[in-house]
């Protein structure tokens, strides 16, 4: 199998952090030559610096990152201090200890980064957005004849059957409406893990122990990732177990295999007062438009926490 | 134990049709006071027609009435005809309608059962919810003689008429938003459960099998109702999403539901007539809704199977 070459671009982020920890972990599979920032789980500043701290603490140095967005396209940021604290805490990433990062940040924007990389590359790129969607749509914005070299997207964002900032719509959409609307109107191939498929894909607290037994420093890392995530999980969501979103997006590369998915046409509405940013799907294809997206409603939970234990404890080895 | 009063409001319609059956074979647990009629499935003037050669074939000679023939707000939708035919009721043979005439507009018909009632109604809407939402919005004083709505509407999962929003209330969603918002306690039979409460082929022949008329007439109307469900939208039966609604009331040991706060939008571009089901509880508003998400399907199977036999 030939890597596929992506660009990571996210707002870590506990489970942005488990994300880039497990496309580390399966370099046979995937090869990053990116990561892109963009505020969403903190600030941009928080964020940049948990991206760089956690790529430090897995000892990887040669990686580029570069800050993106620090708010949405047209609307006024939902982002206020504090908003997000109860799921990511004060740094966007309670919880472990980590070292200060070992290398900054390109000088370079997110924008240019990301046009950099998918210019230079022979092979067409896949994007892996975790995050608000701020930055991928002004990439397309600004340069859409690269939208070709543009294997896919898999982004963790959105829900069909339900939201988790609002009743209706999920975090990662609701914040920039709009960059969503023209990331799903791209024509570029989406795939979409959302909460129907997240809301599955969670660790156990019997999982996480046998996660932290594992014992590798990096084994541990995520183990107390996991278990600071978690609170809000079952505290506040009430979910049986922590949920690991944005990793579905990177174990849809890897491992297709494990999910349930449905080709859908996806809109993003922007108007409802009640539903804006509802990402809202097709499935039944009453409006007979254009599947623009592949909807993942399914994962073998069970064969997801293997993987994802055997990911985290890979990079001990 | 005392009957439950009850009101039925719908747009006959196979499912309605079945519906009405289901509740008219139940006289031991129901006190069924009136039907009222709405446009939906086909214009009013054809589903109050259907209604009645309905329950003409039952042989319940209950008052019904013509209802609203457009939504409150906004046009009626159009090209329902895919689903339930010409008439509305395409299919089987119907005789025409012989019960003794009700001069009453369907508004007058609910006030009149209302006023009229000792202890407070249960309404059960299976069609656009435009009557109730006239009713609530014009005698708002009548809210404390209804006991609760069991409807066929919405669902959180999918819609049926676009992606995001269930045909019912698509069809007049601001006379849902003023049911739901009317703060009388309401069990949603969205397409979350409808979707599971299906009959197959085979399970339709043991329906048919029963032999009286009233069976053979499900069986046949279930006949005409499933084309849509196999060749359009893909389902493994035909599925009878209104029967939910009397069912719930009938047995609903047999359902799942969670209540949950749910709110109508009216102004979405992609959203409109979509239910907002607040599963998470992400926004604290009271819970109005008893959002029945599953259904023991055998048992629902069962159940209208031997409720229909004991029909004529």
């Amino acid at each position: 199998m030939r890597k596929i070459p992506i660009i990571m671009d996210c707002d870590p982020g506990h489970d942005d952090a488990l994300a880039m920890l497990w496309a580390l972990s399966e370099p046979e599979k995937l090869e990053i030559k990116a990561v892109t920032i963009v505020a969403g789980n903190q600030t941009l500043e928080k964020t940049t610096r948990n991206a760089l701290r956690v790529l430090t603490f897995a000892g990887v140095h040669n990686i580029p990152v570069a800050m993106g967005a620090d708010h949405p396209l047209m609307r006024p940021s939902i982002f206020e201090e504090g908003v997000t604290e109860m799921v990511h805490g004060q740094s966007g990433l309670d919880g472990p200890a980590m070292p200060e990062p070992g290398f900054a940040p390109k000088k370079m924007s997110a924008l240019q980064l990301l046009i950099k990389t998918i210019e230079e590359s022979e092979e067409k790129i896949t994007l892996v957005p975790t995050g608000p969607l701020t930055n991928i749509a002004a990439l397309f914005l600004v340069r859409p004849d690269l939208k070709e070299k543009i294997e896919r997207i898999s982004l963790m964002g959105g829900g069909a059957y339900t939201g988790n900032w609002t009743p209706a719509a999920e975090y990662n959409i609701y914040v920039d409406p709009e960059a969503a609307s023209i990331v799903f109107n791209s024509g570029v191939p989406i795939v979409m893990a959302g909460l129907d498929v997240t809301h599955q894909a969670y660790i156990t607290r019997e999982e996480n122990e046998i996660l932290r037994q594992k014992g590798g420093r990096i084994a541990v890392f995520a183990a107390e990732l996991i278990d600071f995530f978690s609170r809000y999980h079952y505290e506040v969501e009430k979910l049986p177990g922590c949920t690991i979103h944005d990793a579905c997006a990177v174990a849809y590369l890897c491992h297709p295999e494990i999910f349930v998915e449905k080709q859908c046409h996806v809109d993003i509405e922007l108007e409802g007062s009640l539903t804006a940013g509802t990402t809202v799907c097709d499935p039944g294809n009453y409006e007979g438009k254009e599947k623009n997206a592949t909807v993942l409603y399914g994962v073998d939970r069970e064969k997801f926490a293997e993987l994802f234990i055997e990911a985290m404890s890979k990079l001990d080895k | 134990m005392a009957k439950i009063p009850l009101i039925i409001d719908c747009d006959p319609g196979h499912d309605d049709a079945i519906a009405l059956m289901l509740a008219a074979s139940a006289s031991d647990v129901f006190d069924l006071r009136a039907v009222t009629t709405v446009g939906g499935a086909q214009s009013v003037d054809k589903t109050f027609y259907n209604a009645r050669r309905v329950l003409t074939v039952i042989g319940l000679d209950v008052p019904v009435a013509r209802g609203a023939a457009q939504p409150m707000v906004r046009k009626a939708l159009s090209g329902t005809e895919i689903v339930h035919g010409e008439s509305g009721l395409d299919g089987p043979r119907l005789p025409e309608p012989d019960l003794t005439p009700c001069n009453l507009t369907a508004f007058e018909l609910l006030c009149k059962v209302l006023e009229e009632a000792e202890e407070p109604v249960t309404i059960c809407p299976t069609g656009p919810m435009t009557n109730i939402g006239i009713l609530l919005a014009v005698r708002p004083d009548l809210k404390k003689k209804i006991k609760e709505f069991s409807i066929m509407g919405g669902g959180f999962y999918m819609g049926n008429w676009t992606a995001a929003a269930e045909f019912n209330i698509l069809a007049d969603p601001e006379a849902a938003k003023i049911m739901f918002d009317s703060g009388i306690p309401i069990i949603m039979s969205g397409l979350d459960v409808t979707h599971k409460a299906y009959v197959t082929r085979e399970e339709n022949e043991v329906i048919r099998a029963n032999g009286n008329r009233c069976s053979v007439l499900a069986a046949e109307l279930i006949d005409y109702f499933s084309r849509y469900h196999y060749e359009v939208e893909h389902l493994p039966g035909c599925t009878l999403h209104d029967p939910c609604a009397v069912a719930y009331l009938l047995k609903p040991e047999i359902f799942t539901g969670k209540l949950c706060h749910v709110d109508i939008d009216v102004n979405g571009q992609y959203t409109l007539g979509k239910t907002i089901v607040d599963w998470f509880d992400h926004t604290h508003k009271e819970k109005n809704v008893l959002v029945l998400h599953d259904v023991d399907r055998p048992a629902f199977v069962e159940l209208l199977t031997t409720q229909l036999a004991k029909l004529r």
